[in-house]
């Protein structure tokens, strides 16, 4: 095993895949010789050539469009969408066509596409770049949702993608692609529908997502100086989502806290919360759930109220705390 | 616009208030002053006056029903006005008493401080306790439920009185400790008592005055630690004083306890570190020698205040003990009456009681228990002689007095009691 960067991880799970499987090939805007917006595919033309590294017109529609129908005829495509946010362009192909097509036919056609993009704030791209739209397309039946939060999980879990043959929207974060960590050379694959306990601990569960994965950690770092200990949940995967290990944890330490950097309004936080409160979790309540994501507006361009519009270690430190030592409140 | 009758918040620390009597029905006409019903505070009885003319269109609330402060018990109104069916709750002019600096009349509010001092949290407490139901999160409730605890009996230490997990566990610990005991002593298997008794065992809500000298009693029990040191003292001389002055001032009367209110503020000018009061961490020395004694009216314990004793004389101290006493038993007495003691005496002495502990009367520091008086021998200069004994029980809270001034307070009682020519020193 060595260290390795989260966006050397992806690269590796991709070229690993495609050495020994012909069918897999990478469709998007600039993959080729320029390696793509974030320099994911960098180096892969030159191993693959331009028949599997294939660079597309600038249009999303037209990705998404080309992705299905060649997966339709037995191809296990890999489409490359330059930040999240053009997903919205994509969306009827997806969300109309890749969800749907196997149910329609019951079964007799498959979408086995993964789509790649990088998601999230955090780099002063403004709002047009900078959104994290998970919770739309994991409200559509059909469609699998991914949200590594590191290296070796990014690689794991983008096996399992590749290998299922359902549509997996698979969401990268720009700023996480430079984190690096052990990551085992050869391939491997962690199942879709598996959290991951990153931090065991007994008082308080913090479930994070994303980027905010590190921020909960972080957070749980001191509050353990604290002599709180916090438990952080990374489901990884929105959908399916790991139930029973959520529920199990809040059950455990009796108070929950969800932290997205999707904004907090119709984030996939509500969907977790709802989906505890209505487990046999609830009954080991001890606090009211709370939730933390980002402000209700577009994401800021000025880099200061970026970073105010989502939630950050200090608010995850304050929440738990107060979840934990509810006693103080009324000071 | 009907006017609403609410519940009067009339100390700081009400918080509720029970109907004793409705003097009129739905129906009757009423006149401003004219006494609608009568109720019972924690400490007093009182009757509810209209401010208004006009007829009694609803009555919410019947006799023995608790009501929270400001909430509203009736209308008066004009025939024919409709009026809420249901208790409309907290009433429409609490709000902005309860806000001072929005309210220009506060000059004419002398409880403004205290009402400022309320938070919202209490208010929207009182609000849970008015819909019946209890705060407490799904783990306290889970918890009491498989322990089969009512929740109502818990205090909730979170946010807006929330019942959390842990008070359930602390509840059932301080529990599990006093059952233990009780067990011990009795030789039938509880579950038999309780089912066979079931029929025969008739129970009795704490409300008023007796729920808050339970609360009370609680309170200072578990809070303080108290100490009680017994002594002996002759009685002869104090019997021998007492019989002469009543021979002599037939008119006055005078009791043991105005003799024992005497010689309790004489000591107490002479260890002035025992009249005090603890609170918020803070001593406070009192110059008046303020001494509450313990009145028992039926099942209910009431404290009356003897106030400024250092400035009477036993006749003075006589007068004013009589009075307090008679209002208590006819419950008269007034909130001032019960306030500013700053020691208090219990006396058993008219039962078999030889001494006992006293419970501090918060936030005083002592409070001085009398036994009854017995014959007994007793060895002086060699000499056996017959002699009459109390025991006086000094209890008094080892936070802020100490072991030795106790001691010496104690001395100082018995010295005067033997001796009561030196009250006149």
């Amino acid at each position: 095993m060595r260290e390795i960067t989260y966006l050397e991880a992806v690269r590796e799970a991709l070229s690993q895949e495609m050495r020994q499987n012909e069918d897999v090939y990478m469709l998007g805007e600039d993959i080729g010789v320029y390696g793509g917006a974030f320099g994911v595919s960098r180096g892969m033309i030159e191993e693959f050539g331009p028949e599997r590294i294939r660079n597309t017109p600038i249009s999303e529609a037209a990705i998404s469009g080309a992705a299905i129908g060649s997966a339709l005829t037995g191809m296990r495509p890999i489409l490359e969408l330059q930040f999240s946010d053009f997903i919205t362009i994509a969306m009827d192909n997806l969300a109309n066509q890749a969800a749907k097509i196997r149910y329609m036919y019951g079964g007799k056609g498959t979408i086995p596409i993964v789509v790649r993009t990088p998601s999230g704030s955090g780099t002063g791209a403004a709002a047009q770049h900078s959104q994290s739209l998970e919770a739309w397309v994991a409200h559509i039946p059909g469609l699998k949702v991914v949200q590594p939060s590191s290296a070796s999980d990014a690689k794991g879990l983008l096996k399992a993608a590749m290998d299922d043959d359902n549509p997996v929207i698979f969401y990268e974060h720009k700023l996480l692609y430079k984190t690096s960590e052990d990551v085992p050379e050869e391939q491997y694959s962690i199942p879709l529908g598996k959290a991951d306990i990153k931090r065991e601990g007994t008082d308080a569960t913090i479930v994070a997502t994303g980027v905010m994965v590190h921020r909960a950690l972080e957070a749980a770092g001191k509050l353990a100086e604290k002599g709180i200990e916090a438990e952080v949940v990374d489901p990884r995967t929105l959908v399916p989502f790991d139930v029973e290990t959520v529920v199990e944890s809040v059950k455990k330490t009796g108070r929950l806290l969800v932290v997205h950097e999707a904004v907090k309004f119709g984030g996939i936080g509500g969907e977790i919360t709802s989906i505890v409160a209505e487990s046999e979790a609830f009954d080991y309540l001890d606090h009211p759930i709370r939730r933390l994501g980002a402000a209700f507006v577009p994401v800021p361009y000025n880099p200061t109220l970026e970073k105010a519009a989502i939630p950050s270690v200090e608010e995850i430190i304050a929440n738990v705390g107060e979840m934990v030592n509810y006693q103080s409140e009324e000071e | 616009m009907a006017n609403e009758i609410f519940m009067p918040k009339l100390s700081s620390t009400m918080a509720e208030g029970t109907v004793i009597e409705w003097f009129k029905e739905e129906g009757d006409t009423v006149e401003v002053g004219e006494p609608i019903l009568e109720i019972m505070t924690d400490k007093i009885n009182i009757e509810v006056e209209s401010y208004n003319d006009g007829i009694l269109l609803k009555k919410y609330f019947e006799t023995d029903d608790v009501v929270p402060v400001n909430h509203v018990i009736g209308f008066i109104g004009e025939a024919g006005e409709s009026v809420p069916d249901e208790a409309p709750g907290e009433s429409s002019g609490a709000d902005s008493d309860n806000g001072p600096e929005e309210a220009p009349s506060q000059s004419e509010q002398p409880e403004g401080h205290a009402k400022d001092s309320e938070s919202k949290s209490e208010l929207s407490g009182k609000r849970e306790s008015m819909i019946g139901k209890v705060r407490a999160t799904p783990a306290a409730r889970a918890h009491a439920r498989t322990n089969d605890v009512d929740i109502k009996q818990i205090t909730g230490s979170g946010r807006n009185g929330r019942i959390h997990k842990a008070d359930v566990v602390n509840h059932l610990s301080a529990q599990s400790k006093t059952p233990a005991k009780q067990a011990e002593s009795v030789d039938a298997p509880v579950t038999e008592v309780t089912a066979s008794q079931a029929a025969t065992v008739q129970t009795e809500k704490l409300r008023g005055s007796r729920k808050v000298t339970a609360d009370r009693m609680a309170d200072s029990s578990a809070t303080i630690p108290h100490v009680t040191l017994n002594f002996e003292v002759e009685m002869e001389p104090l019997i021998e004083l007492r019989k002469d002055l009543n021979e002599k001032y037939k008119d006055v009367k005078v009791s043991f306890n105005d003799l024992f209110i005497l010689i309790a503020s004489k000591a107490l000018v002479l260890h002035p570190d025992v009249n005090i009061t603890f609170k918020d961490n803070e001593i406070s020395y009192h110059e008046e020698r303020n001494i509450s004694l313990a009145v028992a009216v039926e099942k209910e314990l009431f404290v009356p205040v003897v106030k400024n004793t250092e400035k009477m004389g036993l006749f003075g101290i006589s007068k004013e003990s009589r009075r307090l006493i008679e209002d208590t038993r006819s419950r008269k007495l007034s909130q001032e009456d019960m306030t500013g003691g700053t020691f208090t005496i219990s006396n058993l002495g008219m039962y078999s009681i030889t001494s006992f502990t006293p419970i501090i009367n918060k936030p005083q520091a002592a409070i001085l228990g009398i036994g009854a008086t017995t014959e007994q021998p007793t060895l002086r200069d060699g000499v056996l002689h017959n002699r009459k004994i109390a025991t006086l029980s000094l209890s008094f809270d080892h936070r802020v007095i100490n072991g030795a001034p106790a001691a010496a307070f104690c001395d100082t009682v018995k010295k005067l009691t033997e001796n009561p020519i030196e009250l006149i020193l």
